[in-house]
């Protein structure tokens, strides 16, 4: 995925957290349990920030180095796009 | 007491009003005790009932849930209390006006059924001409802002065209099908024979769905429910009985799953009567069949016991009169001669639904 491209959500996708502060992707018919890290990449998606702005927010709040952001964006958001819960602007 | 998990999804089956007549129709064969149905206001407490239980999704649903003119009330009192909302619709009554109402109401998902994807067969089996006016209302919504699914229930009759069902959702543009064998409650319990697929419609059926997939990858989801009837071990029904599921029909009778009523042992309870959360916790009939406690053998000690949930309670009491029998349509079930009977193709004539 180009790092300009802007990720938003599918149709009938939803970000939801919890009171006890997990989230939850609801989608049609379902419901994934986001760990920590990808809650966190979802929460930055609106349909303005590009790949490469998540990152860098990623980078900048877990203190964690731009190459291992890189890759955990990619894979996560490589899967959503595949079942259409994210897609590219 | 027995450990109840978060229920995560709530089924409203809003009304048994149907203008269709499906001889699969999975509603209760005897509705009359159904007509005096919940009120706007009632449904709107058993939605804040089911958001303070935890539940997320609520999937609203019939009958013919269109048919209920307070409709895109109850959607927005859903979305209020933060639920995420899917209708199930024969469709055909959701003009530009009505998805306007309903979109605004925070709408998240509309799934409408085809009976077939030719329209001779589909308004056959309907027992009415409606296919031509669900294609345009399934063209309306998928250029709407909402996720659309079209649903098809696969039995004998249509089964040789799902193929054309899948190229029918292509050519529409709609990006998720659901694809369901017949599952035999209700009506289509009564017309089990006529309904029943063969062994060929059933292995071809699945060949096509994995090509199907793999062509459409990235652009369509499929989602196929197998014919149990011809598998191994028997689907983990609602994933375990009292578990993640509710059901509440027409007059407030709550269920651990949709076709429950058919256990006549169980007495259910009713919102008009308590709360869900009560119900959910304490009622006999969640807590008969929750966990594996009350198993069996060849249940009790299986590995799948928690993977399968022994199977399907009502199917067990439909085809053995005892709910708690391992489900018949495993190959360890002692029952199991009465799957492999029904296997066979019989030709009766289809009973529409009343």
């Amino acid at each position: 995925m180009k790092p300009e491209a802007r990720p938003t959500f599918g149709k009938g996708v939803r970000l939801r957290r919890e009171p006890d502060g997990t989230a939850m992707l609801l989608v049609p018919e379902g419901a994934l349990v986001l760990n920590p890290s990808a809650a966190a990449a979802l929460e930055l998606v609106d349909g303005h920030r590009t790949v490469a702005d998540i990152v860098t927010c990623l980078v900048r709040a877990f203190e964690i180095g731009e190459e291992d952001a890189r890759s955990d964006v990619g894979s996560l958001f490589d899967r959503l796009v595949e079942r259409q819960t994210l897609r590219f602007l | 007491m027995l450990e109840s998990h978060r229920p995560l999804s709530l089924l409203c089956e809003l009304t048994y009003r149907c203008n269709l007549a499906c001889p699969y129709c999975s509603n209760p064969v005897e509705l009359a005790r159904y007509r005096d149905e919940l009120t706007t206001t009632e449904w709107k407490r058993v939605l804040d009932e089911a958001a303070a239980l935890g539940v997320v999704q609520a999937h609203f649903s019939g009958g013919e849930p269109t048919l209920r003119r307070d409709l895109a009330e109850i959607v927005a009192h859903a979305r209020r209390a933060g639920l995420y909302s899917n209708l199930i619709t024969q469709g055909t009554f959701l003009d530009d006006k009505r998805l306007d109402h309903l979109l605004a109401a925070g709408l998240d998902h509309i799934q409408i059924s085809v009976q077939a994807p030719t329209e001779e067969l589909a308004d056959e089996i309907a027992g009415t001409n409606v296919h031509a006016r669900k294609i345009e209302a399934l063209e309306r919504i998928a250029a709407r802002d909402v996720a659309l699914t079209l649903n098809c229930v696969l039995h004998r009759r249509n089964h040789d065209q799902l193929a054309e069902t899948i190229a029918l959702a292509e050519r529409l543009g709609i990006a998720r099908v659901e694809l369901a064998n017949v599952q035999f409650y209700g009506w289509a319990f009564r017309n089990r024979a006529a309904l029943m697929p063969t062994r060929e419609q059933v292995l071809t059926g699945s060949a096509i769905v994995s090509a199907a997939r793999e062509r459409l990858r990235g652009r369509m989801e499929i989602v196929y429910v197998a014919a149990d009837h011809f598998g191994e071990f028997p689907k983990p029904c609602m994933n375990g009985w009292g578990r993640e599921f509710l059901t509440v029909t027409p007059n407030g009778t709550v269920l651990p799953c949709p076709a429950a009523t058919a256990i006549r042992t169980l007495s259910f309870e009713n919102v008009r009567e308590r709360s869900l959360s009560e119900i959910w916790t304490d009622s006999a009939a969640f807590n008969a069949y929750r966990g594996t406690a009350w198993m069996a053998e060849p249940c009790r000690s299986c590995e799948r016991r928690e993977r399968d949930w022994g199977g399907c309670r009502c199917q067990a009491f439909l085809l053995t009169g005892d709910a708690a029998a391992t489900d018949p349509a495993c190959r360890l079930s002692p029952d199991h001669a009465l799957i492999v009977e029904a296997r066979e193709p019989k030709d009766e004539p289809l009973v529409a639904r009343r």
